[in-house]
């Protein structure tokens, strides 16, 4: 407390003015007025009494300075001092400030960037009431972890384990009326979601659990809509409340907008519409609850109690898990499978943070891109560090002069950090504004058409300390090792030594040389990264996916829900049809999936004669495919034939299987005619044959870089339930863009209310490579300038060394050297550093490429290649950089430079 | 000429109790009186650096325990004049209590040689 006070005092003492010294000088010279009056009255002559006086009161300068003191000011008014000495400073050499403070705005800017995206999906907790309270309910640790509507309405029921539960689940709603579709990110959501989150309504209200009932609630259809959503798609219309908004052609009527700061739970991708999950059966049909149990698209979260831990919470869940799994047992799974079922366990995970796709996909990246910028800006401060030593060198004498006139070494290596500090500071502002930029553009590189994302980067608290501290550090790192040296050497060196014409000074090279040969070791880890990342995104553009990727267009077509079957197939046949018939197109074919999608489907098979050590042995990937769909993606049919118009709903059900399946079923046997059977949807224990009419090239399922798998495909013409949805594939001779416009018209011709969307496959295709392409494309980027910088440093040490020997290589050469012997002399240290750098670069490339083998494909992390390649590089531009200047230096005329001394 | 080798006597931290109590005696003084009060009142025998007083009373300002206000001497000149806060108080008794304890000690142990 009594700090407390003193500070106050303080505060308020300087709030009222510099009157501090006048006041005090006059208090001390009334003290030595009236010694001396009192001495002249003794009977001491003026002059005498006036010196006594003084001699009595002290040294007063002194005294006012120790008065100073007592305030703590001398503290305040050294670093002003410092301050200003170090502004002078650094603008008395521009170049120099420049080059800093530019580097250094890079280097902290890229690792503001970066540290941004990983703060938004990784550190930051959702911004809902208590974000720390908040679980999530899983079943089994898989990598899954949706539920379905019966965990659900099961987990709601009975929460006693929590003072709240939620669901909700993310879907692409169209905003369109039919025609080209128009996607809004939606969200499925239980009817207290925003309750047990905290999050009240902007405007009108949020839902309430009778708005949450199967089918549509009390008030039918109704959505609550996103600030964002409001301000774009109703312009901020002050009387949005009651309007409707269609999402896929159906209804809903706005009751409220959340605040600004709420974009739902996944941190990466905001909201637009969010509506209660009864009100699935309107969108997507389906007659209830027990339907939904093989529909597994649901995250459950709970709020722990108050007062209450996760670990309590847990044992309540444990204790009400069995209940809950017999009440959601699928009846048309097999004994075994139901056994199985009953067996699993709930598991309560932190969901604070809430959910990201980003976190998943890119957390093995952006920790590497994260340790690249580090390295990056470790290079940086290298290079200011041996700029600062050259500094220091120059500014011997100054230092000398100081330390001579009293400055304790203390006081200096202060100043000088002071200086850092200030380099370091403007360098951060600099990179806070930069990556205040490069988050954006990040952020843009990493969000696609079919993937947008939205990630708030907007800088918090965090972020500006990990600028402060990242600037702190650097300042640290560049500056306390050149200040202590500078002042290392003792007042009289500098002032003796300094003269020309001695030869050393070459001693206080070696931390300059540690620094060159260390950042040749960092660049060199840097470019080895940029090679593998490369080489990752070259085998990737070209290993052969089984299909080809060019001068495709993919439709996806939507019918209203309320279709029958029999339209679905006509419309179906009728659009592919007349897509074929439009001219520039060369073949067209109907499809399910499309390859290279998230999208999948796999299920158990029963190969005729093949005996399966475990059910997972029959597991096979699925597609359904009309005739010419082979043809239209160029994947080669290897044996049999391809589907055609004989293949019909009556006639025996026919299926192509892949290299792969037929190889692992059938071995070295002819598939051809043998039968597979398949599960008969939604019947236990009985199964449907399919005869095996054909075999096609292994390809690519939902990924470019996965392994060959087991791949079948049906015919879309005996699909006894067709869904809404199918997906036209579009092979034509020249651009895909042109064709976009009249397989619109063709289409809306056969049915007006399908809504479409147009993508081109090769867009698809390169979009699943985002990843790896960013990655490249970045650790290109800092091994560059890692190499720049390197490769500056070198050039900047060789040139300031041949400076400090000019007189040596003047005598060298007055004795008869060659140009060749004095370049050879220079870069003789030079090549030992290089050599040096390097061999330490390629240790720490081995130990370090460990850490990044799930980012790569096709290379391994000590490809003899990229490392050689990496050190051919940095060897090439690290002897131009030394090159250049050690010939200069043998140019030198020997008569003017020994001329100079 | 004896006074600055003098400046030692005093021994370090009592400068705050002599001149606190000086101030509760009489209530308010100004730096000049603070000095010559010390003096007359231990027959000359403790003399100050006076300029030592300055820093002094700078930090008795700054620790609460004395207040300051300009007013006008006799000889109808501006001066600082100095007055004990209620935390002085305290803190002279405190200091008071500490030296008598530690002084009682010593003289303990002299007392036995």
């Amino acid at each position: 407390m009594t700090w407390l006070g003193e500070f106050w005092r303080q505060v308020r003492f300087r709030l009222r003015g510099a009157r501090f010294e006048q006041d005090l000088a006059e208090e001390m010279r009334l003290h030595v007025d009236l010694r001396a009056a009192e001495k002249e009255a003794d009977g001491q002559d003026a002059a005498a009494a006036a010196a006594a006086a003084r001699r009595q009161f002290g040294n007063a300068t002194r005294l006012q300075e120790m008065s100073r003191e007592a305030w703590g000011w001398r503290w305040l008014a050294s670093l002003y001092q410092d301050l200003r000495y170090g502004i002078r400073a650094l603008a008395a050499n521009p170049g120099f400030t420049l080059t800093a403070v530019l580097s250094l705005a890079l280097g902290i800017g890229a690792n503001t960037a970066i540290f941004g995206i990983i703060n938004a999906v990784m550190l930051r907790a959702l911004p809902v009431e208590d974000p720390q309270a908040l679980v999530q309910v899983r079943l089994g640790d898989g990598p899954d972890d949706e539920l379905n509507t019966p965990i659900w309405e099961q987990v709601r029921d009975h929460q006693q384990a929590f003072s709240g539960t939620l669901a909700y689940a993310t879907e692409s709603f169209d905003l369109a009326n039919g025609g080209e579709s128009q996607p809004a990110q939606g969200l499925w959501v239980s009817g207290d979601f925003f309750g047990v989150l905290g999050v009240r309504p902007m405007m009108g209200r949020a839902f309430r659990s009778e708005d949450d009932r199967w089918g549509g609630g009390a008030s039918g259809p109704v959505a609550v809509i996103s600030y964002k959503f409001w301000k774009r798609h109703f312009a901020a219309d002050a009387d949005v409340l009651g309007k409707t908004v269609r999402l896929n052609r159906q209804p809903f009527v706005i009751i409220g907008v959340t605040p600004p700061w709420f974009m739902g739970l996944d941190v990466d991708r905001g909201y637009d519409v969010a509506i209660p999950i009864g009100c699935q059966p309107i969108l997507h049909g389906g007659s209830g609850p027990p339907d939904e149990i093989h529909h597994w698209w649901l995250r459950i979260l709970g709020r722990v109690a108050p007062g209450q831990t996760v670990q309590q919470a847990d044992d309540h869940m444990r204790a009400i898990a069995p209940a809950i799994l017999r009440a959601t047992i699928a009846p048309d799974q097999s004994p075994q499978d139901q056994a199985e079922y009953l067996k699993s366990r709930f598991l309560l995970r932190p969901a604070g943070l809430g959910f990201s796709e980003t976190r998943l996909r890119y957390r093995t990246a952006l920790y590497a891109l994260m340790a690249s910028v580090g390295l990056v800006l470790l290079i940086a401060c290298a290079n200011i560090a041996n700029l600062l030593l050259a500094r220091a060198a120059a500014r011997q004498r100054e230092l000398s002069v100081r330390m001579a006139i009293g400055a304790s070494r203390r006081r200096i290596v202060r100043q000088l950090m002071t200086e850092s500090l200030l380099l370091a500071m403007l360098g951060a502002a600099g990179g806070f504004l930069f990556a205040l930029w490069g988050g954006r553009v990040l952020v843009g590189l990493i969000s696609t058409t079919s993937n947008p994302l939205e990630i708030g980067i907007a800088p918090d608290l965090r972020v500006f300390g990990f600028t402060i501290g990242a600037a702190i550090l650097t300042a640290l790192l560049f500056g306390l090792a050149p200040a202590i040296r500078g002042t290392r050497s003792g007042l009289n060196y500098g002032l003796k030594e300094g003269e020309r014409g001695n030869l050393k000074g070459a001693t206080r090279l070696h931390l300059g040389s540690a620094l060159v040969a260390g950042q040749i070791a960092l660049s060199l880890v840097l470019l080895v990264g940029a090679g593998l990342f490369l080489g990752t995104l070259r085998n990737l553009l070209t290993v052969d996916p089984g299909f080809s990727r060019h001068n495709i267009l993919l439709v996806s077509a939507s019918l209203p829900p309320a279709t029958t079957v029999a339209e679905r197939v006509r419309t179906y046949d009728e659009v592919l049809g007349r897509l074929r018939a439009i001219p520039g197109v060369a073949s067209a074919a109907s499809s399910v999936l499309t390859p290279i999608s998230p999208a999948g489907w796999a299920q158990l098979t029963y190969p005729e004669g093949f005996t399966s050590k475990s059910p997972r042995d029959t597991l096979v990937f699925f597609n359904r495919v009309s005739s010419a769909y082979f043809e239209t993606m160029e994947t080669p049919l290897l044996m049999g034939r391809d589907f055609s118009e004989h293949d019909h709903g009556s006639a025996t059900r026919v299926m192509i299987v892949n290299e792969s399946t037929a190889r692992r079923f059938f071995g070295s046997a002819s598939p051809i005619g043998k039968t597979i059977g398949l599960d008969k949807p939604g019947k236990r224990d009985e199964r449907e044959l399919y005869q095996v009419i054909g075999v096609v090239k292994d390809t690519r399922y939902n990924r470019i870089d996965e392994e060959p798998r087991s791949i079948a495909y049906l015919a879309c013409a005996q699909d006894t339930e067709p869904g809404p949805q199918i997906r036209y594939t579009v092979r034509t001779g020249g651009p895909v863009a042109s064709l976009t416009a009249p397989l619109r018209t063709a289409i809306s011709g056969v049915n007006r209310d399908a809504s479409l969307e147009f993508i081109d496959f090769e867009t698809q295709v390169n979009e699943s490579l985002l990843q790896p392409r960013v990655v490249a494309l970045l650790s290109s980027i800092f091994g560059s300038l890692a190499l720049l910088l390197a490769v500056v440093g070198l050039y900047g040490v060789t040139a300031y060394m041949a400076a400090r020997r000019k007189s040596e290589i003047g005598i060298r050469m007055a004795l008869g050297a060659q140009q060749q012997s004095v370049i050879w002399l220079m870069l003789r240290g030079m090549a030992i550093l290089l050599v040096l750098g390097i061999s330490a670069g390629l240790a720490a490339s081995l130990v370090l490429g460990r850490l990044i083998t799930s980012l790569l494909y096709g290379v391994k992390p000590d490809a003899p290649a990229e490392l050689a390649g990496a050190a051919v590089i940095l060897s090439i531009a690290a002897a131009i950089a030394a090159y250049v200047p050690a010939r200069r230096a043998a140019r030198l005329d020997p008569m003017k430079a020994l001329r100079e001394e | 000429m004896a006074e600055i080798p003098r400046r030692d006597e005093i021994p370090p931290g009592t400068l705050y109790m002599l001149i606190l109590k000086v101030l509760v005696r009489h209530g308010e003084l100004h730096g000049y009186e603070i000095a010559n009060s010390i003096q007359r009142i231990s027959d000359d025998v403790l003399q100050v650096e006076e300029g030592s007083l300055y820093p002094a009373l700078q930090r008795m300002l700054l620790k609460g325990w004395v207040t300051a206000e300009w007013g006008v001497t006799a000889g109808n000149r501006r001066a600082r004049y100095y007055r004990p806060t209620a935390a002085g108080r305290k803190q002279l008794n405190a200091e008071m209590e500490q030296y008598q304890r530690v002084n009682g000690a010593i003289q303990k142990v002299l007392q036995t040689a």
